[in-house]
């Protein structure tokens, strides 16, 4: 123990007066903290738009309800009325919101936030009509990606464990202390281990430091998640200093050291990710040229052809078993239930060719989730994203939950519509609710199964270079 | 002087060639180099036959859409899909983040669809490797790797002394090292380029460019060029670092803040202080500016109120069954140019926050070359943000052309009060000529990039004044 903090007394002294660590370390924590800023700025935008929709949606279903109350026969309240009671008009002008909330800690890793929608507003009508539109964005900016607390800790944190590692054993080489280093009584492995675990301590240190930050900000909390992403700076942290260990071992000088460092974090951080993305993109591409029809507006070619439009009509309550005893109702309000089971029958026949082009999203996806165990940087940062709830596949769980919603508010108003009822006051406390749907369970797996596999690489690593460091002579 | 200069250049290559790591580095770049360009030509062509398949459908769809009337066949609309230009099989640019194909309808002028970012899951977010990362960032870390000891090593050994007393300048031992890089990326850069130049070639009937030659000339230039000045500014490094060590960490430095950190704050930078509104925001105001007016004056009764009144009074007729003409279609015709002076509007407004967000990247050019080469790579592949916008307005130009010609067959061919009663037929389709498109000319895209191409000048220039000269001694 006198050791230990003799050691590690020695390594804060030497740490304290190198201005360039200290201006590294100080440079790492100004950045660190910017990127809570940027983070908690973006996410603070999201709820301030989710707000704003949030609010439109509770003033439209407000001035429906008042509608029903309100004596004044003006045009404006009978029309008002009209909508908020006619499901021959509410089928298309009652807007719902599904919104994907941002997390507790979604602001310290952004993830696809910014490049999928986080809201949808819903009506009746075709839901592919309304599922394939973007949010507003800066195309070079998303190609740029986010400077999120996550990205900080993936990218910056190993160069940090470079800089202050790489020299451990050849700097005492290369200045001669070394052979005084060898008549001490305690070995070398362990002067070294003592000292690699010094700057552990304070890397990792300042990683949960920074994280403390970000848990501070964020607008609710989450003890789980905190936990989760504690152990992930840990682990993640802990995979480097193993690779640094292993670099050290080999006992090369401190240039050699360091180019291998920087090679490994190239590979790990660049060329291994975007060797594979580019890889996949031939493998699997994804073809969205055959889903654009779904989203064309058709219409009925001569509305007064009342053959035509009782058809399509037909033709929609053949799918809809439900609605029994509609298609002796079809004289009330004929366009407008043609036009609700034109837009419906859009989504039944176009069903396939959603449904296979979101396959192909799926193949690519396991296809790369398989490569992700392989690479601890990509495999913290997908960590990272789960726990902030901000992954690929929390949109694709969000889109199935969207798909469920607008289902639900099909039949709320087609009900009405092809049944001929009409809307009352006592409905609009059943109106259709966005639930959105997420396997939690399978996702804390995912995130436990990816801690496992960081710590196993660190380990098996470590053990390595602990084996190493005592056969290879300098 | 010239044959001092020679000598240096010669024993550099042979102790670069000597080099057995940077031989196996310099492999591994080549082979990524060739696997990027194989990708991006993989890619290139799966996607241009997924579009070429794509439109031919669409245009026959348009074609055969049988007999209607102009204003049905304005809502059914069209597709136009996004090409790929020749030069992405080097430079993938902002192809993943913009959307890839938009429908063309009256009224409504809608956004891109389809990331194809989006499909890609959390991996992409590490970046694509095209042939253009590995000019812009492996092969600078491959620069830095030989020549961070060039001059340290001579100084450690001695050996500058030596060319010293043998009346050796500095200055021509400095170029003579330059001398030895630069043929070094030259002959990466010249041979590779002349593939990209037959590829150019040969995939140019397919292309949307015009002067793909040109562009792969400029390419060539700024990428032997960046590499140039990147060379130059390490091999100073070397000659003004006290020890090798000294020299790799302030390199590596360089290039993790300038190639990583700076891009990425830069652009989030921009963000903060340049925010864009959210789409619901945006639609709103348009939507509102079209009902309102953007003047008081300008409302849509009084519009049409004015409309009515001057088509009246031209036609010296009481009402509005006497036109000669339907003003049924000239209405939609109004409110369509209307609607267009509203979007052009709001949509400057939103393009000015989107250049003004890049704007804080391009300045920061100044201090990171890597983002001016990006940049400016981007825009010669035609896969930057100039060149989509520019294909963005054409396709808004041609949803005009195309709604403008049904409401003015619907005006001049039909009658006031008829609707489904006039149907227009194959030859109105056939007189709207298929969507062509060619990209902005290099020339067009030089005013959108003079801070970049300041930058590399600066940098250019400054490298030479690094150049130490005849009198300078250690």
């Amino acid at each position: 123990m006198r050791l230990i903090l003799l050691l590690w007394r020695r390594e804060w002294m030497s740490m304290v007066r190198n201005p360039f660590l200290m201006i590294l370390l100080s440079a790492t924590f100004v950045l660190g903290i910017y990127s809570i800023y940027y983070g908690h700025s973006k996410i603070k935008e999201q709820y301030q738009t989710i707000s704003a929709v949030e609010n439109i949606e509770f003033q439209e279903f407000k001035n429906y309800q008042e509608s029903f109350k309100k004596t004044s026969n003006t045009i404006e309240v009978k029309q008002t009325l009209d909508i908020a009671s006619n499901p021959a008009f509410a089928w298309y002008r009652h807007g719902y919101h599904a919104i994907l909330h941002p997390q507790a800690l979604s602001h310290l890793s952004l993830g696809q936030r910014d490049v999928e929608p986080y809201y949808y507003k819903l009506t009746a009508m075709s839901l592919y009509y309304q599922l394939f539109e973007n949010e507003i964005a800066n195309p070079l900016k998303l190609y740029v990606g986010n400077f999120d607390l996550s990205f900080v800790l993936i990218y910056l944190f190993p160069l940090l464990i470079i800089s202050l590692t790489y020299g451990l054993y050849a700097e005492e080489k290369e200045n001669g202390i070394l052979p005084l280093l060898r008549l001490q009584t305690k070995g070398l492995k362990k002067i070294l281990l003592i000292r690699l675990a010094y700057y552990f301590i304070v890397i990792a240190g300042l990683g949960i430091i920074l994280s403390i930050i970000g848990f501070l900000t964020s607008v609710t909390s989450n003890i789980l998640a905190n936990g989760l992403w504690f152990l992930t700076v840990i682990s993640y942290c802990g995979f480097w200093f193993a690779m640094m260990f292993f670099l050290v071992s080999l006992k090369k000088n401190s240039s050699l050291t360091a180019i291998t460092a920087a090679v490994l974090w190239l590979l790990f951080l660049i060329i291994l990710p975007s060797f594979l993305n580019t890889y996949t993109n031939f493998l699997y591409p994804i073809d969205n040229t055959t889903l654009v029809d779904v989203t064309r507006r058709k219409s009925l070619e001569n509305e007064d052809d009342l053959n035509e439009a009782k058809h399509i009509v037909f033709e929609y309550l053949h799918h809809r078993e439900d609605l029994i005893g509609a298609d002796s109702l079809i004289n009330t309000n004929t366009m407008a239930k043609t036009y609700a089971a034109f837009t419906a029958l859009n989504d039944i026949n176009h069903k396939k060719e959603v449904s296979t082009y979101f396959k192909q999203i799926e193949s690519r996806q396991r296809w790369l989730s398989f490569f992700r165990w392989l690479n601890p940087a990509v495999n913290s940062k997908g960590i990272f994203n789960e726990i902030a709830r901000t992954d690929s596949k929390i949109f694709q769980s969000y889109y199935e939950s969207i798909q469920n919603f607008h289902q639900d508010i099909t039949n709320f108003y087609f009900k009405r519509l092809f049944l001929n009822k009409e809307i009352l006051i006592e409905d609009y406390h059943n109106l259709p609710r966005f639930n959105l749907e997420i396997d939690n369970k399978s996702i804390n797996r995912n995130i436990i199964v990816g801690l496992i596999t960081v710590l196993i690489t660190s380990f098996l690593f470590f053990g390595i270079s602990l084996v190493l460091f005592t056969k290879i002579t300098s | 002087m010239k044959r001092q200069i020679i000598l240096i250049t010669k024993k550099e290559l042979k102790y670069i060639v000597r080099q057995n790591s940077l031989k196996v580095l310099f492999g591994i770049i080549t082979i990524l180099l060739a696997f990027a360009l194989y990708a991006g030509f993989t890619v290139y062509q799966q996607k241009i036959a997924m579009i070429k398949s794509a439109k031919e459908e669409k245009r026959t769809e348009w074609l055969d859409q049988g007999d209607k009337h102009p204003h049905i066949a304005a809502h059914y609309g069209t597709y136009v899909f996004k090409p790929k230009t020749a030069l992405s099989l080097f430079d993938f640019g902002l192809d993943t983040y913009t959307g890839t194909s938009v429908y063309l309808e009256a009224h409504y002028p809608h956004d891109f669809m389809f990331r194809p970012a989006q499909g890609y899951g959390n991996i992409i977010r590490f970046g694509e490797l095209s042939a253009a990362l590995v000019f812009q960032l492996l092969l600078p870390l491959l620069i830095l790797f030989l020549t961070f000891q060039t001059f340290t090593k001579e100084k450690e050994t001695g050996t500058l002394k030596l060319l010293f007393s043998q009346g050796v300048s500095l200055r021509s031992i400095y170029l003579g090292k330059l001398l030895a890089y630069v043929l070094i990326i030259t002959l990466i850069t010249a041979p590779f380029f002349t593939v990209l130049y037959v590829l150019g070639i040969v995939e140019n009937t397919n292309s949307i460019l015009n002067d793909t030659s040109t562009r792969i000339i400029f390419l060539f230039i700024i990428y032997t060029g960046y590499l140039g000045i990147f060379s130059n500014f390490s091999i100073w490094v070397s000659l003004k670092s006290s020890n090798a060590r000294n020299a790799l960490l302030t390199l590596l430095i360089f290039w993790i803040t300038t190639g990583i950190i700076i891009p990425k704050t830069a652009a989030n930078f921009g963000e903060t202080i340049y925010p864009l509104i959210s789409k619901k925001i945006h639609k709103e105001n348009i939507q509102r500016d079209i009902e309102d007016g953007m003047q008081p004056s300008e409302s849509k009764e009084r519009r049409l109120v004015d409309l009515k009144d001057s088509y009246l009074q031209k036609y010296q007729v009481d009402s509005l069954h006497k036109l000669p003409l339907n003003f049924e279609g000239i209405r939609m015709q109004a409110n369509e140019n209307y609607s267009n002076k509203v979007n052009d509007f709001h949509n400057a407004l939103l393009y000015k926050q989107f250049e003004n967000q890049n704007s804080v990247g391009s300045i920061m050019s100044l201090i990171a070359p890597y983002i001016g080469v990006r940049n400016l790579s981007m825009a010669f592949a035609a896969t930057d943000w100039y060149s989509f916008n520019h294909f963005e307005k054409r396709t808004e130009d041609y949803r005009r052309y195309l709604i403008k010609t049904m409401n003015e067959d619907m005006a001049y061919n039909s009658k006031y009060g008829e609707f489904y009663e006039y149907k227009a037929n194959r030859n109105l389709w056939e007189s709207i000529s298929d969507f062509d498109y060619i990209a902005p000319s290099v020339n067009e895209l030089f005013p959108h990039y003079w801070v970049e191409f300041a930058s590399l000048l600066f940098w250019g220039l400054g490298g030479i004044m690094l150049i130490p000269s005849a009198k300078y001694k250690l």
